[in-house]
């Protein structure tokens, strides 16, 4: 009786087993998308041929490539495969930060950069914002849904880090697929990101040139703490313990170019700030930003320093007014000349790759792409920047950004070319994960529960909307940039402009907190609402009671 | 048909030499039959100067050029040094360091940007060169950077590479006030009385000279662990050693003496006393220390430590034998020092060339590049300005601004650039990327230029960081 229970169990857990690999198996099933036009950017495009899909992996490509009898075939004709397009630097995935607690500065003299952390938390003598080893693959939310407004416009593959702090921390590239961060991880750490900003407590650097001198410092310490271990590694002996520091240690790698260093820099002084420093300790530099980075190629070229380029164009978003003084001329031949950009670092042989930089949509991309190759940049170097020498910068081009056999199975498939206009994008593989897209719905249906219960709404955009506060509505402009489930952005009336906080994007639509200054006090205000097409619409609570507002999105 | 082909051969001649103009910036330059008060050996009548390599070959009267030098009539016309402005925040993206009473470690080099179109401006009044300071936030601040004013050029290329490094001091109101809006909750940064300055001063330089010791005692093989390196204490120990210069914030003249005896102490000259509005009280201890004045012109009694101020300050620091330059600690009075200078003849009756020497040799004398700069001598860099009329009167203004025999500010040719430009604006604005949104959008932007309208710089927030 006992043996006959234990089989018993023994067959549930096996048959639980076994559904799990079945499972395994539907996600890694077999494709083979045949007569596709490929664009393999490993070299010339196959004009008709196919591309097989197994077990995560590229088994085969090219024109006569054998079809395995189980694969799933999808007929690629008038569809254009693509190496799956990477974002160069993103913060996919990523919760933003809790506002760091404000600390005390009183302090006697001029004390040291580590002294004012009063009472470390932690084996880092650092406060928050200077600590490099924050490490973004440590702080990735799982599941694959959230990824899904970036892969519908393409994407596969991204460059993820924290915005926050002056050392943004260690980034990691991952694919927009799997379950478990370990399954989207492809390499972590990449690089350590630093910003040209300040701490924003009080705390040093509360100025830009603070910024420096306490990179320096850190950096100069770090070299003595190498030095002191070796000492101590070789004999203990009559030597002081070395104090470990973790931040310090996470700088290291930097320092002996194990690691390279993102310097988040736009205007051509920021980028000469960066080379200079990456000269000064020769560290291994990459750019993120770039909009300036034609006015410095030459250095860029020599030094050879990469770029992460932003496809955020700077565009207007004033409205036009007599009274408003006339914008400078430097900010109207900016606007004209970022996107020539691309062409130039092209021209000039300085290696780069594309980056949303922060897009209020992430559609843009491609639109900007495109405008990028209409001002020169041809559309191979164009394609290029957003798989192979995205691929090669991050340091994975041996795994992704072409479509060559035994490389990851990530593709992307459009129907017309991908700078066109009228393109759609229609599969998207991530580790040969299949995501179907539906082919420009003709009919509005709701996203409700059912096949993708877990989808996000795309709501990212400008709308003008009425706040109906009875007898005296209330006109606005509500800004809500999207990432993932991340919403941020705005809520401007005539009573002021607060940014908006805790956004989320949910399956229906966001919610976010803000307030409102009435009176000489400040008001909270829940705000939660939906986007159906160009139509906003939703609810404004506030301890008073709540008020409905609707609108419409602004072009 | 043969007249246009004349008239484009013209054209393609005249493109050609601009271009060469262009090219061969470093070219020989002939300033013709001008007035030139040299501020150093007087006023030059129907005087010539030549300048080759960006250097004064010559001074004099009918002086010969070879035949690919510019020359420039200069009849009627004034030529002075280019004015040096001995205390300025002008192309800075930040300020203030205020998060310590001692910010040492910072570096105004790291911050200097060379798109602020204060510069020129700065060249449109004369000015060819600066003294860039980190605010009075602090007791002890930011290392300097003493800069030609080359507009368009790269960064690298305005710094004067043989300028003896600097340091701003701060005594007074400045670093002990407390109302810098510390962050709610957080305790006010010590010190908060004049005294609480002093002792921060004396501590660092107590810090310092163990630092010091600690090097020289591994230097001599006395210890065996190399020290730390701290780039806070480093610029004071070359203080200590006499090669840093001391430019020090202040307006009472009894901290000034404070200060001068503290540097007596611990054995090294303070370089410039700056603003010194009252230092008149002080002259003979000034002048027997070599220490310089970096004064306003007038300003007097603009605020409750500078109540002790007269128009007359800086004719009796000159009276007893200090250096005196006039500075101007903004970017609107920094277009206008040469009125500056005029003020001082008018108060206690300076006499031209001293007047003339405060904003131009005795500043590079204080900030020791007088060697390349600061008079019209052969040899000198020629960092030169034609004026209209007397720089001294208030009618007058720059024609032409050279540095090192560059022509960074022509009146004439921003005259005629301006059409241009407006053209350019208008094919600018007609693209759709520079169109204002159809609807909707944000209200357009209150400027962004932050419009100085007071001398003081301890609540300068000019910051990269907080301007997003």
């Amino acid at each position: 009786m006992k043996n006959f229970i234990l089989r018993f169990y023994i067959a549930i857990f096996a048959s639980f087993s076994l559904g799990l690999s079945i499972n395994a198996q539907t996600r890694t099933e077999t494709f083979a998308i045949t007569n596709a036009r490929i664009v393999t950017v490993s070299g010339a495009a196959i004009e008709k041929g196919a591309v097989v899909v197994r077990n995560g992996l590229i088994e085969a490509v090219g024109a006569n490539a054998k079809i395995p009898a189980d694969a799933r075939t999808i007929d690629g004709t008038g569809l254009t495969i693509y190496p799956g397009f990477i974002d160069a630097n993103t913060s996919l995935g990523l919760a933003p930060a809790p506002a760091a607690p404000q600390r005390p500065v009183g302090q006697v003299g001029g004390g040291q950069l580590a002294a004012q952390t009063s009472q470390p938390q932690s084996n880092s003598n650092y406060p928050d914002g200077l600590q490099p080893e924050e490490y973004a693959a440590g702080k990735l939310k799982a599941g694959e849904a959230q990824f899904e407004t970036n892969r519908n416009a393409g994407f596969t593959t991204v460059l993820t880090v924290s915005r926050d702090g002056v050392f943004n921390g260690q980034s990691a590239v991952i694919n927009l697929a799997g379950d478990t961060v370990s399954q989207m991880i492809i390499r972590a750490p990449f690089a350590e990101h630093f910003s040209f900003t300040t701490l924003r407590n009080g705390q040093y650097p509360t100025s830009l040139m603070g910024t420096f001198s306490a990179l320096r410092q850190m950096l100069l310490d770090a070299q003595r703490l190498q030095t002191l271990r070796q000492a101590y590694d070789k004999n203990p002996r009559g030597i002081k313990r070395p104090e470990t520091d973790k931040s310090l240690d996470s700088l290291l790698p930097i320092l002996n170019r194990e690691m390279p260093i993102v310097f988040n820099a736009n205007t051509e002084i920021e980028i000469v700030r960066a080379l200079d420093l990456a000269r000064e300790f020769n560290l291994n530099a990459i750019v993120s930003g770039g909009q300036e980075a034609w006015k410095v190629a030459g250095r860029l070229k020599a030094q050879n320093v990469p770029v992460l380029l932003s496809l955020n164009f700077p565009k207007r978003t004033a409205a036009a007014s007599p009274e408003a003084d006339a914008e400078s001329l430097e900010v109207l031949r900016l606007r004209a000349e970022v996107p020539k950009t691309a062409a130039k670092l092209a021209q000039a042989g300085v290696k780069f790759a594309f980056q949303s930089g922060g897009m209020t949509s992430i559609n843009d991309f491609l639109t900007n792409a495109n405008k990028a190759v209409e001002n020169g940049l041809s559309k191979d170097a164009a394609i290029r920047a957003m798989t192979l020498s995205a691929a090669e910068i991050l340091g994975v081009g041996n795994r992704l950004g072409t479509i060559e056999t035994g490389k990851i199975a990530n593709l992307t498939v459009s129907r017309g070319d991908v700078f066109s206009k009228d393109k759609t994008i229609t599969h998207v593989f991530v580790d040969g994960k299949l995501f179907e897209q539906k082919e420009k719905p003709k009919t509005t249906t709701p996203a409700t529960g059912g096949t993708q219960p877990a989808a996000t709404a795309t709501v990212g955009g400008t709308y003008s909307i009425t706040i109906n506060i009875p007898g005296q509505p209330l006109e606005g402009t509500l800004s809500l940039t999207q990432q993932g489930e991340i919403l941020s952005g705005s809520l401007q009336t005539q009573l002021g402009t607060t940014p908006i906080k805790d956004g989320k994007v949910t399956a229906e639509g966001f919610n976010f907190t803000t307030t409102v200054e009435l009176g000489g006090s400040t008001f909270n205000l829940d705000v939660s609402g939906r986007v159906t097409g160009n139509q906003i619409s939703g609810t404004m609570t506030t301890p008073q009671g709540a008020v409905a507002f609707s609108g419409t999105k602004t072009p | 048909m043969k007249k246009v082909t004349v008239f484009l051969l013209l054209i393609s001649i005249n493109l050609i030499s601009l271009k060469l103009v262009s090219a061969q910036s470093k070219a020989e330059v002939l300033i013709r039959n001008a007035t030139v008060l040299t501020a150093a050996k007087g006023t030059l009548e129907n005087a010539d100067i030549l300048i080759q390599n960006g250097k004064i070959a010559r001074i004099g009267k009918n002086l010969r050029a070879s035949s690919n030098a510019r020359t420039i009539d200069a009849t009627g016309k004034f030529v002075t040094p280019g004015i040096i402005d001995c205390h300025s925040h002008t192309m800075m993206d930040a300020v203030n360091e205020f998060s310590y009473s001692v910010t040492s470690m910072t570096r105004i080099r790291d911050v200097l940007n060379p798109t602020d179109i204060a510069i020129y401006r700065a060249l449109a009044g004369g000015v060819t060169a600066a003294n860039l300071l980190h605010g009075s936030a602090n007791a002890i601040g930011g290392q300097n950077s003493t800069v030609k004013f080359k507009y368009g050029k790269p960064i690298e290329d305005f710094v004067i590479p043989d300028a003896p490094p600097g340091i701003k001091f701060a005594l007074g109101e400045n670093p002990k006030r407390t109302n810098f809006n510390p962050t709610p909750g957080a305790t006010p940064r010590y010190p908060r009385t004049r005294m609480g300055v002093m002792e921060v001063i004396r501590d660092a330089f107590v810090r310092a000279r163990e630092y010091k010791k600690s090097w020289d005692d591994f230097r001599a093989k006395r210890t065996t662990v190399q020290p730390r390196r701290d780039l806070e204490l480093e610029p004071l120990v070359e203080v200590l050693e006499g090669k840093r210069l001391v430019h020090a914030h202040g307006y009472r003249s009894d901290e000034h003496l404070n200060l001068m005896l503290l540097a007596d102490e611990f054995g090294f000259k303070v370089a410039t006393l700056q603003h010194a509005l009252e230092a008149y009280k002080i002259a003979p201890e000034i002048a027997k220390r070599g220490t310089g004045a970096s004064i306003f012109a007038d300003s007097w009694s603009y605020k409750l430590e500078a109540y002790d101020s007269i128009p007359y300050n800086g004719y009796l620091l000159w009276k007893a034998g200090v250096v005196v330059s006039i500075n101007s600690d903004s970017n609107e009075r920094m277009r206008r020092l040469n009125v500056d200078a005029a003020k001082m003849m008018k108060y206690g009756g300076v006499p031209e060339e001293e007047a003339l020497k405060m904003i131009t040799l005795n500043a590079a004398k204080q900030l020791g590049i007088d060697r390349r700069t600061g008079s019209i001598e052969v040899g000198k860099d020629a960092d030169i300005v034609i004026w209209n009329a007397h720089p001294f009167s208030v009618y007058s203004h720059a024609e032409m601004t050279m540095i090192e025999g560059e022509v960074y500010f022509d009146r004439q040719q921003d005259i005629s650039k301006r059409a241009e430009l407006a053209r350019e604006r208008e094919t600018l604005e007609k693209m759709d990327i520079n169109r204002p949104p159809g609807s909707g959008g944000t209200p357009p932007a209150i400027p962004k230029e932050k419009r100085q309208s007071h001398l003081d710089d301890a609540d300068s927030d000019k910051d990269g960081g907080n301007r997003q």
